[in-house]
Protein backbone atom coordinates (compact mmCIF):
# COMPACT_ATOMS: atom_id res chain seq x y z
CA UNK A 1 0.00 0.00 0.00
CA UNK A 2 2.66 2.56 0.81
CA UNK A 3 4.52 1.75 -2.29
CA UNK A 4 1.52 2.10 -4.09
CA UNK A 5 0.56 5.37 -2.58
CA UNK A 6 4.21 6.89 -3.32
CA UNK A 7 4.32 5.61 -6.59
CA UNK A 8 0.61 7.16 -7.22
CA UNK A 9 1.83 10.52 -5.60
CA UNK A 10 4.95 10.97 -8.23
CA UNK A 11 3.09 9.91 -10.84
CA UNK A 12 0.69 12.87 -10.24
CA UNK A 13 3.34 15.31 -9.68
CA UNK A 14 5.06 14.76 -12.78
CA UNK A 15 2.18 14.79 -14.82
CA UNK A 16 0.98 18.20 -12.89
CA UNK A 17 4.00 19.89 -13.20
CA UNK A 18 5.40 18.45 -15.82
CA UNK A 19 8.92 17.32 -14.24
CA UNK A 20 10.83 14.75 -15.11
CA UNK A 21 10.27 11.61 -12.66
CA UNK A 22 14.19 11.69 -11.93
CA UNK A 23 13.09 15.25 -10.08
CA UNK A 24 10.64 13.82 -7.91
CA UNK A 25 12.24 12.72 -4.46
CA UNK A 26 11.45 12.93 -0.91
CA UNK A 27 12.98 16.16 0.02
CA UNK A 28 12.17 17.95 -3.43
CA UNK A 29 9.99 21.26 -2.73
CA UNK A 30 7.57 21.72 -4.72
CA UNK A 31 7.86 25.60 -5.06
CA UNK A 32 11.54 25.91 -5.17
CA UNK A 33 13.03 22.39 -6.92
CA UNK A 34 9.93 21.58 -8.64
CA UNK A 35 8.40 25.37 -10.05
CA UNK A 36 5.38 24.86 -8.85
CA UNK A 37 3.01 28.37 -8.46
CA UNK A 38 0.31 28.67 -6.23
CA UNK A 39 -2.31 27.64 -8.64
CA UNK A 40 -0.25 24.23 -9.11
CA UNK A 41 0.05 23.84 -5.01
CA UNK A 42 -4.13 24.01 -5.05
CA UNK A 43 -4.05 21.59 -8.22
CA UNK A 44 -1.79 19.12 -6.58
CA UNK A 45 -3.54 19.06 -3.41
CA UNK A 46 -7.20 18.89 -4.80
CA UNK A 47 -5.44 16.06 -7.30
CA UNK A 48 -4.70 14.21 -3.69
CA UNK A 49 -8.18 14.12 -2.43
CA UNK A 50 -9.28 13.13 -5.37
CA UNK A 51 -7.22 10.21 -5.98
CA UNK A 52 -7.11 8.81 -2.47
CA UNK A 53 -10.66 9.85 -1.28
CA UNK A 54 -9.26 12.00 1.32
CA UNK A 55 -10.20 15.68 2.13
CA UNK A 56 -7.02 17.80 3.01
CA UNK A 57 -8.13 21.02 5.04
CA UNK A 58 -5.83 24.25 4.22
CA UNK A 59 -4.25 24.63 7.34
CA UNK A 60 -2.54 20.60 6.63
CA UNK A 61 -1.92 21.74 3.16
CA UNK A 62 0.19 24.66 4.14
CA UNK A 63 2.21 22.02 6.16
CA UNK A 64 3.01 19.84 2.57
CA UNK A 65 5.98 21.53 1.19
CA UNK A 66 7.86 18.45 -0.64
CA UNK A 67 7.03 15.66 -2.23
CA UNK A 68 7.90 13.50 1.18
CA UNK A 69 5.41 15.79 3.20
CA UNK A 70 2.86 14.64 1.01
CA UNK A 71 3.42 10.82 0.94
CA UNK A 72 3.80 10.94 4.36
CA UNK A 73 0.47 12.98 4.85
CA UNK A 74 -1.46 10.84 2.51
CA UNK A 75 -0.49 7.63 4.14
CA UNK A 76 -1.34 8.54 7.34
CA UNK A 77 -4.90 9.62 6.11
CA UNK A 78 -5.61 6.78 3.78
CA UNK B 1 -15.09 53.91 -8.22
CA UNK B 2 -17.48 51.31 -6.94
CA UNK B 3 -18.10 53.08 -3.58
CA UNK B 4 -19.66 55.69 -5.68
CA UNK B 5 -23.58 55.74 -5.92
CA UNK B 6 -24.86 54.29 -8.62
CA UNK B 7 -27.29 55.47 -11.54
CA UNK B 8 -29.51 52.48 -11.44
CA UNK B 9 -28.22 51.31 -14.91
CA UNK B 10 -28.78 47.26 -14.81
CA UNK B 11 -31.60 47.68 -12.67
CA UNK B 12 -34.07 44.32 -13.05
CA UNK B 13 -31.05 42.50 -15.11
CA UNK B 14 -29.79 39.44 -14.44
CA UNK B 15 -26.49 37.57 -15.20
CA UNK B 16 -23.57 35.27 -14.75
CA UNK B 17 -20.23 37.11 -13.69
CA UNK B 18 -17.31 34.59 -14.53
CA UNK B 19 -13.64 34.97 -13.25
CA UNK B 20 -13.27 37.04 -10.10
CA UNK B 21 -10.58 35.42 -7.90
CA UNK B 22 -9.44 38.27 -5.32
CA UNK B 23 -10.35 41.89 -4.56
CA UNK B 24 -7.99 42.40 -7.23
CA UNK B 25 -9.53 40.82 -9.79
CA UNK B 26 -10.86 42.57 -12.38
CA UNK B 27 -14.38 40.19 -12.71
CA UNK B 28 -14.56 41.32 -8.93
CA UNK B 29 -14.36 44.96 -9.49
CA UNK B 30 -17.25 44.65 -12.16
CA UNK B 31 -19.11 42.45 -9.65
CA UNK B 32 -19.28 45.30 -7.36
CA UNK B 33 -19.97 47.76 -9.97
CA UNK B 34 -22.93 45.79 -11.47
CA UNK B 35 -24.13 45.24 -7.79
CA UNK B 36 -24.06 48.84 -7.50
CA UNK B 37 -26.42 49.87 -10.59
CA UNK B 38 -28.65 47.16 -9.33
CA UNK B 39 -28.02 43.77 -11.00
CA UNK B 40 -28.37 40.04 -9.14
CA UNK B 41 -26.57 37.59 -11.11
CA UNK B 42 -24.21 34.31 -10.01
CA UNK B 43 -20.07 34.09 -9.55
CA UNK B 44 -18.69 31.55 -11.21
CA UNK B 45 -15.17 30.14 -11.55
CA UNK B 46 -13.20 27.24 -11.50
CA UNK B 47 -13.28 24.90 -8.14
CA UNK B 48 -9.77 25.55 -8.37
CA UNK B 49 -9.92 29.12 -7.94
CA UNK B 50 -12.35 28.88 -5.24
CA UNK B 51 -10.10 27.14 -3.67
CA UNK B 52 -7.25 29.75 -4.10
CA UNK B 53 -9.28 32.71 -3.81
CA UNK B 54 -11.49 34.89 -1.53
CA UNK B 55 -14.74 34.26 -3.67
CA UNK B 56 -16.67 33.72 -0.61
CA UNK B 57 -16.62 37.54 0.44
CA UNK B 58 -17.49 38.71 -2.58
CA UNK B 59 -20.56 36.83 -2.51
CA UNK B 60 -21.35 38.13 0.72
CA UNK B 61 -21.18 41.73 -0.64
CA UNK B 62 -23.04 41.22 -3.66
CA UNK B 63 -26.09 38.41 -2.51
CA UNK B 64 -24.80 36.13 -5.49
CA UNK B 65 -24.40 32.60 -5.10
CA UNK B 66 -21.54 30.63 -5.89
CA UNK B 67 -21.41 28.00 -8.83
CA UNK B 68 -18.20 26.29 -9.77
CA UNK B 69 -18.00 25.26 -13.53
CA UNK B 70 -14.83 24.15 -15.02
CA UNK B 71 -15.64 25.37 -18.08
CA UNK B 72 -13.49 22.89 -20.11
CA UNK B 73 -15.92 20.78 -19.38
CA UNK B 74 -18.96 20.78 -21.98
CA UNK B 75 -20.98 19.10 -19.09
CA UNK B 76 -19.88 21.45 -16.34
CA UNK B 77 -21.13 24.36 -18.92
CA UNK B 78 -24.25 23.02 -19.56
CA UNK B 79 -25.01 22.40 -15.79
CA UNK B 80 -24.29 25.77 -15.18
CA UNK B 81 -26.47 27.10 -17.18
CA UNK B 82 -29.53 25.26 -16.16
CA UNK B 83 -28.39 25.72 -12.48
CA UNK B 84 -28.16 29.43 -13.16
CA UNK B 85 -31.73 29.36 -14.42
CA UNK B 86 -33.06 27.75 -11.56
CA UNK B 87 -31.36 30.25 -9.19
CA UNK B 88 -31.95 33.46 -11.44
CA UNK B 89 -34.31 32.42 -14.23
CA UNK B 90 -33.13 33.89 -17.88
CA UNK B 91 -30.10 36.18 -18.01
CA UNK B 92 -29.67 39.58 -19.46
CA UNK B 93 -25.62 40.02 -19.54
CA UNK B 94 -22.42 37.19 -19.23
CA UNK B 95 -19.00 38.23 -18.25
CA UNK B 96 -16.42 36.23 -19.44
CA UNK B 97 -13.41 37.18 -17.37
CA UNK B 98 -11.72 33.50 -17.85
CA UNK B 99 -7.97 33.27 -19.25
CA UNK B 100 -5.26 30.95 -18.45
CA UNK B 101 -1.95 29.47 -19.69
CA UNK B 102 -0.12 26.63 -18.56
CA UNK B 103 2.76 27.73 -20.89
CA UNK B 104 3.07 31.24 -19.40
CA UNK B 105 2.61 30.14 -15.78
CA UNK B 106 5.61 27.42 -16.94
CA UNK B 107 8.17 30.26 -18.16
CA UNK B 108 8.22 27.60 -21.19
CA UNK B 109 9.18 29.57 -24.89
CA UNK B 110 6.65 30.11 -27.32
CA UNK B 111 8.68 28.29 -29.83
CA UNK B 112 9.06 25.41 -28.20
CA UNK B 113 5.61 25.15 -26.19
CA UNK B 114 4.12 22.15 -24.52
CA UNK B 115 1.29 21.54 -27.32
CA UNK B 116 -1.34 19.95 -24.81
CA UNK B 117 -0.63 23.16 -22.61
CA UNK B 118 -1.35 25.15 -25.76
CA UNK B 119 -4.88 23.17 -26.41
CA UNK B 120 -5.60 24.15 -22.92
CA UNK B 121 -4.50 27.70 -22.78
CA UNK B 122 -6.70 27.72 -25.78
CA UNK B 123 -9.52 26.09 -24.19
CA UNK B 124 -10.01 27.89 -21.25
CA UNK B 125 -9.37 31.32 -21.97
CA UNK B 126 -10.85 31.32 -25.96
CA UNK B 127 -12.80 28.52 -26.82
CA UNK B 128 -14.86 28.62 -23.32
CA UNK B 129 -16.91 31.51 -24.81
CA UNK B 130 -18.12 29.83 -27.26
CA UNK B 131 -19.04 27.13 -25.12
CA UNK B 132 -20.72 29.34 -23.09
CA UNK B 133 -22.44 30.77 -25.54
CA UNK B 134 -23.90 27.76 -27.21
CA UNK B 135 -25.16 26.13 -23.59
CA UNK B 136 -26.64 29.29 -23.35
CA UNK B 137 -28.61 29.30 -25.94
CA UNK B 138 -29.36 25.69 -25.96
CA UNK B 139 -30.59 26.40 -21.96
CA UNK B 140 -32.48 29.30 -23.73
CA UNK B 141 -30.84 30.81 -20.65
CA UNK B 142 -30.42 34.51 -22.88
CA UNK B 143 -33.13 37.21 -22.73
CA UNK B 144 -33.34 39.09 -26.31
CA UNK B 145 -30.81 41.94 -25.90
CA UNK B 146 -29.09 40.43 -23.32
CA UNK B 147 -25.17 41.62 -23.58
CA UNK B 148 -22.22 39.38 -23.44
CA UNK B 149 -18.60 40.97 -22.51
CA UNK B 150 -15.24 39.39 -22.63
CA UNK B 151 -12.50 40.82 -21.39
CA UNK B 152 -9.43 40.65 -23.97
CA UNK B 153 -5.81 42.39 -24.32
CA UNK B 154 -3.92 44.23 -27.55
CA UNK B 155 -1.75 41.08 -27.30
CA UNK B 156 -4.60 39.72 -29.90
CA UNK B 157 -3.35 42.69 -32.57
CA UNK B 158 0.08 43.25 -31.44
CA UNK B 159 2.70 40.49 -30.12
CA UNK B 160 4.00 41.25 -26.98
CA UNK B 161 6.78 38.64 -25.99
CA UNK B 162 6.10 37.57 -22.60
CA UNK B 163 2.37 37.09 -23.12
CA UNK B 164 3.24 33.88 -24.97
CA UNK B 165 0.40 31.99 -26.08
CA UNK B 166 -1.73 34.48 -24.29
CA UNK B 167 -1.66 36.44 -27.26
CA UNK B 168 -3.46 33.58 -29.73
CA UNK B 169 -5.46 33.24 -27.62
CA UNK B 170 -6.80 36.64 -27.13
CA UNK B 171 -6.99 36.57 -30.77
CA UNK B 172 -8.92 33.52 -30.99
CA UNK B 173 -11.56 34.88 -28.30
CA UNK B 174 -12.28 38.18 -29.84
CA UNK B 175 -12.78 36.29 -33.76
CA UNK B 176 -15.31 34.11 -31.64
CA UNK B 177 -17.15 37.09 -30.17
CA UNK B 178 -17.40 38.07 -33.83
CA UNK B 179 -18.77 35.22 -35.35
CA UNK B 180 -21.20 34.18 -32.60
CA UNK B 181 -22.43 37.88 -31.85
CA UNK B 182 -23.09 37.54 -35.61
CA UNK B 183 -25.24 35.03 -35.40
CA UNK B 184 -27.22 36.38 -32.05
CA UNK B 185 -28.02 39.87 -33.63
CA UNK B 186 -31.53 38.81 -34.57
CA UNK B 187 -32.44 38.46 -31.18
CA UNK B 188 -30.63 41.39 -30.10
CA UNK B 189 -27.89 40.20 -28.41
CA UNK B 190 -24.89 41.61 -28.57
CA UNK B 191 -21.46 39.89 -28.17
CA UNK B 192 -18.08 42.54 -27.79
CA UNK B 193 -14.62 42.13 -25.98
CA UNK B 194 -13.39 44.68 -24.26
CA UNK B 195 -8.92 44.91 -24.45
CA UNK B 196 -8.30 46.13 -21.21
CA UNK B 197 -4.62 47.56 -20.16
CA UNK B 198 -2.58 45.79 -18.23
CA UNK B 199 -4.30 45.47 -14.70
CA UNK B 200 -2.61 45.07 -12.17
CA UNK B 201 -4.10 41.63 -10.85
CA UNK B 202 -3.26 38.10 -9.23
CA UNK B 203 -3.41 36.64 -12.74
CA UNK B 204 -1.84 40.13 -14.52
CA UNK B 205 1.04 40.16 -12.33
CA UNK B 206 1.84 36.41 -12.37
CA UNK B 207 3.06 37.45 -15.86
CA UNK B 208 7.29 37.30 -16.35
CA UNK B 209 7.69 41.26 -17.38
CA UNK B 210 4.17 42.39 -16.28
CA UNK B 211 5.83 45.39 -14.87
CA UNK B 212 7.50 46.32 -18.13
CA UNK B 213 4.22 46.24 -19.95
CA UNK B 214 2.63 47.96 -17.72
CA UNK B 215 5.00 50.80 -17.17
CA UNK B 216 5.26 51.20 -20.95
CA UNK B 217 1.44 50.92 -21.86
CA UNK B 218 1.26 53.81 -18.70
CA UNK B 219 3.60 56.01 -20.33
CA UNK B 220 2.39 55.62 -23.84
CA UNK B 221 -1.31 55.77 -23.24
CA UNK B 222 -2.28 59.96 -22.85
CA UNK B 223 -4.80 59.05 -20.46
CA UNK B 224 -2.81 56.27 -18.61
CA UNK B 225 -4.02 52.76 -17.44
CA UNK B 226 -7.20 52.76 -16.19
CA UNK B 227 -7.74 51.06 -13.26
CA UNK B 228 -9.81 47.97 -12.85
CA UNK B 229 -12.41 49.68 -11.22
CA UNK B 230 -12.50 51.74 -14.52
CA UNK B 231 -12.81 49.12 -16.77
CA UNK B 232 -15.80 47.79 -14.33
CA UNK B 233 -17.21 51.35 -15.03
CA UNK B 234 -17.46 50.57 -18.87
CA UNK B 235 -18.58 46.83 -18.50
CA UNK B 236 -21.37 48.15 -16.75
CA UNK B 237 -22.25 50.56 -19.36
CA UNK B 238 -21.94 47.70 -22.06
CA UNK B 239 -24.34 45.62 -20.23
CA UNK B 240 -26.94 48.34 -19.80
CA UNK B 241 -29.32 49.40 -22.33
CA UNK B 242 -27.40 52.27 -23.93
CA UNK B 243 -25.54 50.41 -25.76
CA UNK B 244 -28.26 48.41 -27.41
CA UNK B 245 -26.38 48.54 -31.29
CA UNK B 246 -23.07 48.01 -30.18
CA UNK B 247 -21.91 44.63 -31.44
CA UNK B 248 -18.96 42.34 -32.92
CA UNK B 249 -16.47 45.15 -31.82
CA UNK B 250 -13.35 44.67 -29.93
CA UNK B 251 -13.31 47.78 -27.59
CA UNK B 252 -10.38 49.27 -26.32
CA UNK B 253 -10.67 50.22 -22.82
CA UNK B 254 -6.52 51.55 -22.63
CA UNK B 255 -6.09 55.38 -21.92
CA UNK B 256 -5.38 55.45 -25.44
CA UNK B 257 -2.39 53.69 -26.16
CA UNK B 258 -3.89 51.94 -29.00
CA UNK B 259 -3.91 54.82 -31.20
CA UNK B 260 -0.89 56.64 -29.84
CA UNK B 261 2.67 56.22 -31.33
CA UNK B 262 5.25 57.42 -28.21
CA UNK B 263 4.54 60.00 -25.54
CA UNK B 264 6.73 63.14 -24.81
CA UNK B 265 7.74 61.91 -21.77
CA UNK B 266 8.78 58.36 -23.34
CA UNK B 267 10.92 60.15 -26.02
CA UNK B 268 12.82 62.24 -23.28
CA UNK B 269 13.75 59.47 -21.08
CA UNK B 270 14.82 57.11 -23.95
CA UNK B 271 17.24 60.09 -25.48
CA UNK B 272 18.35 60.27 -21.32
CA UNK B 273 18.86 56.35 -22.02
CA UNK B 274 20.58 56.13 -25.02
CA UNK B 275 22.65 59.25 -24.67
CA UNK B 276 24.28 57.80 -21.10
CA UNK B 277 24.83 54.63 -23.12
CA UNK B 278 26.56 56.14 -25.94
CA UNK B 279 28.99 58.13 -23.35
CA UNK B 280 29.77 54.90 -21.43
CA UNK B 281 30.93 53.96 -24.64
Amino acid sequence: MSQDVEAKVKSIIVDKLGVDESEVVADANFTNDLGADSLDTVELIMEFEKEFDISIPDEDAENIATVGDAIEYIQEKS
Amino acid sequence: MSEQQGYGLLKGKKGIIFGALDKRSIAWRIALACKREGADFVLSNAPIALRLGALDELSEKTDAKILPCDVSKEEEVEGLMKETKEELGSVDFILHAIGMSPNVRKKIDYKNLNYDWYNDTLDISAISLHKVLHFAEKTELLNNGASIVALSYIGAQRIFSKYSDMNDAKALLESIARNYGSRLADRGIRVNTVSQAPTKTSAGTGIKGFDGMYTFADKIAPLGNPTADECADYCVTLFSDLTRKVTMQNLYHDGGFVTSGISEEMIDGLVKLYAEEDDSE
